[in-house]
């Protein structure tokens, strides 16, 4: 087969969250917030799907990994088969 | 001086009595390297989101201080000695704080996402992530 053309235009070129409304800040401290940015495996979904800027995506991440550190996050989550 | 933020939880089976020794002591930690807490808030029992030392739940504290960079090696230390303490974050907020100045605007609420605001824009999910067989070729 020669190469396939992946058509798959990602729905999220919107704004970032982050950017549109100043007023929302990223904590670590705050799971009810950071959950939105991780999958159910407890992962961290990727910029392209989140629709973060570069900036926030790297907070996010940041903000994350903290959290994970005081098990406010989990690390993992395993689903069910 | 710096301002740190040291989140630490306590292991659940605490009495109030061991709550206020830890308080105690800590205060003395800082207080004693000419730091200065600016707040202490224990946030009560929460449920952690993995089991640590084979507890479900801990005690969490928050502490805000000033103080010399040499302060967080020494409450850090602290903390990992301590027995009854699971586990532990620092962060550094600011550099160079006037302690005068912050006094005055004490601890500043964050505005953070209420559940409200948070309901409006669920993320996507990311198709093909059930078991095993993630990301399989689509990208």
């Amino acid at each position: 087969m020669a190469t396939k053309r992946r058509r798959r235009a990602f729905p999220r070129r919107k704004v970032c969250r982050f950017c549109a409304d100043s007023a929302l800040t990223i904590e670590y401290k705050d799971p009810k917030l950071l959950k939105y940015f991780i999958t159910e495996r407890g992962k961290i979904i990727p910029r392209r799907i989140s629709g973060n800027c570069a900036r926030h995506q790297r907070e996010i991440t940041l903000a994350v990994k903290r959290a994970r550190q005081i098990a406010l996050m989990p690390y993992t989550s395993t689903l069910p088969h | 001086m710096r301002r740190y933020e040291t989140i630490f939880i306590i292991t659940p089976d605490s009495s109030d009595d061991e709550l206020k020794t830890i308080y105690e002591k800590f205060q003395g930690v800082v207080t004693g390297r000419k730091g200065q807490i600016l707040a202490y808030e224990e946030q009560g029992k929460k449920k952690l989101a993995y089991d640590i030392k084979r507890h479900g739940k801990g005690h969490y504290v928050l502490m805000d201080y000033l103080g010399p960079s040499d302060i967080v090696a020494e409450v850090e230390r602290n903390l990992r000695l301590d027995e009854r303490i699971l586990a532990y974050i620092t962060v550094k907020l600011a550099d160079k704080v006037d302690p005068e100045s912050l006094k005055a605007k004490a601890a500043e609420p964050r505005r953070t996402v209420k559940e409200e605001d948070a309901g409006e824009e669920a993320p996507p999910f990311v198709a093909g992530e059930r078991g095993s067989g993630e990301e399989a070729g689509q990208g």
